[in-house]
């Protein structure tokens, strides 16, 4: 029974323990021992805290016995990335330098999800300070993708990516500067949803880019990633670039998967141009697919994309430059050293240049706005590679070498950039057992239409029930 | 004109760089400094910034 019950979707176990047909403590217990088992394969936990995550579970069935039942992620077993806070308890960002910083406060979307009822089992590893996208860490070793372990999880949540896909969490949270939670998302096949900028508050999450952070889900369908976006949204005066609009919530029930007459834009020049063969034909098959249950597919033009990879590295270094800028001047060899590289990078940009990239950043918003005059969203690839080898800085696309880095974040940066919502959605598996990811862009403050998108197309099982072999030998 | 090198621009702002990263990133700098060239020379329809990043326009009170 507990091998059945970890790989169950927070939407297949909520019922479950509502019905006190299962326990919180059986769940959260038969989920920490299989994440204990597969961590020495994968590594993607800094920290585990089962004493605190059972004492939690055993409070969650008192209260569900009562006839408390708080909702969806009552009694459920999750771990999260490592820079949200928890007050009182070490925090390290995946870092040497914060190695054992204890917030003194607790994140907004932490609260959030305790007063949920969600049980915590861990803290899950991450590209160091989130400034990178492989998640191959110096300080707590390397993260390995469940589906072959000599490929990257993706990054910077690839602790998320990798736990989530080898049910070693229910479902998780990631953060998203450049493409962090949607990258693992695909390159480990889950879910995983930027939602709109300001839409989650990121008060108590260490910052790698202010203007360009987020938080967001990363789950096995996208019901429990809608289930978990009701409890995290909501306005936050604590943070300064939140936004105070009405929730529009029930996400869940907005799950219909009908899509007839919506128009799907496609941006050729952009998001298809430079794409990996394979990841290419999965993700127009998936866009034929949509079709067939209804949508139309329409060519959009979004000029400004070709300065949208410069604004987001201008952006990105520059912002994160300032946030290090102090420990770089005394403490720069603790910092790993692509993480170090790309933080001195960011000392180099002139304020003119920050600006300027500022500028490039409206232009590529009213851009997407104008598009979305004509189309209901647009679909993308998540990733134009496939998840390269652990500790390779370049790869090859097409025959041609590339910056693993600069490719990674190519196809998802720009929902940065704009703010709008972005969700990941696996659409098959490519060579070396690798998975591929769809993104699915909607306007400003549509996470329901998107996710609705990304209902519709998770509809056709387009894993066909495909899981990472390292999950089958255990099993 | 004098020019500064990526090392002593970031040596005067008190950061040490590694020798082995010395090259890295200047060769990393110049591919930005390239991109920058052809920006400017491109055309912008709206010269106003987004120091404040609100999704779907400004128009969200």
């Amino acid at each position: 029974m507990s091998k059945e019950l970890v790989t169950k979707s927070v939407e297949e176990l909520a019922p479950l323990l509502k019905n006190r047909e299962i326990s919180s403590l059986e769940l959260t217990q038969a989920v920490m021992d299989h994440a204990e088992k597969l961590d020495k394969e994968i590594n993607a936990f800094i920290m585990m805290t089962r004493g605190r995550a059972e004492k939690a579970a055993r409070v969650a069935d008192e209260e569900i016995k009562a006839g408390y039942y708080r909702g969806m992620y009552h009694g459920i077993p999750m771990a999260v990335k490592d820079n949200l806070y928890f007050k009182g308890e070490v925090t390290t960002m995946g870092s040497k330098i914060n190695q054992n910083f204890i917030p003194h406060y607790e994140a907004t979307v932490i609260q959030k999800l305790r007063h949920a009822g969600v049980i915590f089992t861990g803290k899950l590893s991450m590209h160091e300070y989130a400034a990178g996208v492989t998640n191959n860490n110096p300080h707590c070793g390397p993260c390995h993708n469940p589906w072959n372990t000599k490929m990257v999880p993706g990054g910077s949540s690839g602790g998320s990516g990798a736990a989530v896909a080898a049910d070693m969490t229910v479902a998780s949270l990631g953060t998203d500067t450049a493409g962090s939670v949607r990258i693992p998302a695909s390159a480990c096949g889950i879910v995983g949803l930027k939602p709109t900028y300001g839409r989650v508050s990121k008060y108590g999450c260490f910052p790698l880019s202010w203007s360009l952070d987020h938080i967001g889900p990363m789950t096995k369908t996208v019901k429990d990633a809608a289930g978990l976006l009701e409890i995290m949204e909501g306005y936050d005066p604590l943070d300064s670039t939140s936004l105070n609009v009405p929730t529009t919530g029930n996400y869940i029930e907005r799950l219909t998967g009908d899509i007839e007459g919506l128009v799907i834009g496609v941006n050729e020049d952009y998001f298809f141009h430079h794409i990996d063969k394979e990841v290419e034909t999965f993700v127009r098959k998936a866009l034929q697919m949509l079709e067939d249950r209804g949508a139309k597919v329409e060519v959009v033009s979004i000029p400004s994309l070709q300065y949208a990879e410069y604004a987001e590295l201008v952006t990105i270094i520059s912002e994160a430059a300032t946030i290090h800028h102090r420990n770089l001047t005394k403490r720069a060899d603790d910092y790993g050293d692509d993480v170090r590289l790309f933080f001195e990078l960011g000392e180099l940009p002139s304020a003119v240049d920050f600006l300027e990239a500022q500028q490039l950043r409206r232009q590529i918003k009213k851009d997407f706005e104008q598009a979305f005059e004509k189309v209901d969203v647009i679909i993308a690839p998540t990733l134009p590679i496939l998840p390269p080898e652990i500790g390779a800085n370049k790869t090859t696309l097409n025959g041609k070498e590339v910056d693993v880095l600069d490719e990674m974040i190519r196809l998802t940066g720009p929902s940065n950039l704009t703010g709008l919502p972005s969700l990941s959605i696996p659409c098959g598996v490519a060579k070396d057992n690798l998975p591929v990811g769809m993104q699915v862009i909607g306007p400003a403050l549509r996470e329901d239409l998107v996710l609705n998108v990304g209902y519709a197309y998770e509809l056709t099982n387009p894993m066909e029930g495909k899981r990472p072999n390292l999950l089958t030998e255990v099993e | 004109m004098m020019q500064w090198t990526v090392q002593e621009l970031l040596e005067k702002k008190g950061i040490h760089v590694k020798e082995e990263h010395i090259p890295i990133l200047e060769q990393r700098w110049e591919q930005m400094r390239q991109v920058r060239r052809k920006m400017r020379k491109g055309p912008f329809n709206d010269y106003d910034i987004s120091l404040r990043n609100i999704p779907g326009g400004d128009h969200i009170e």
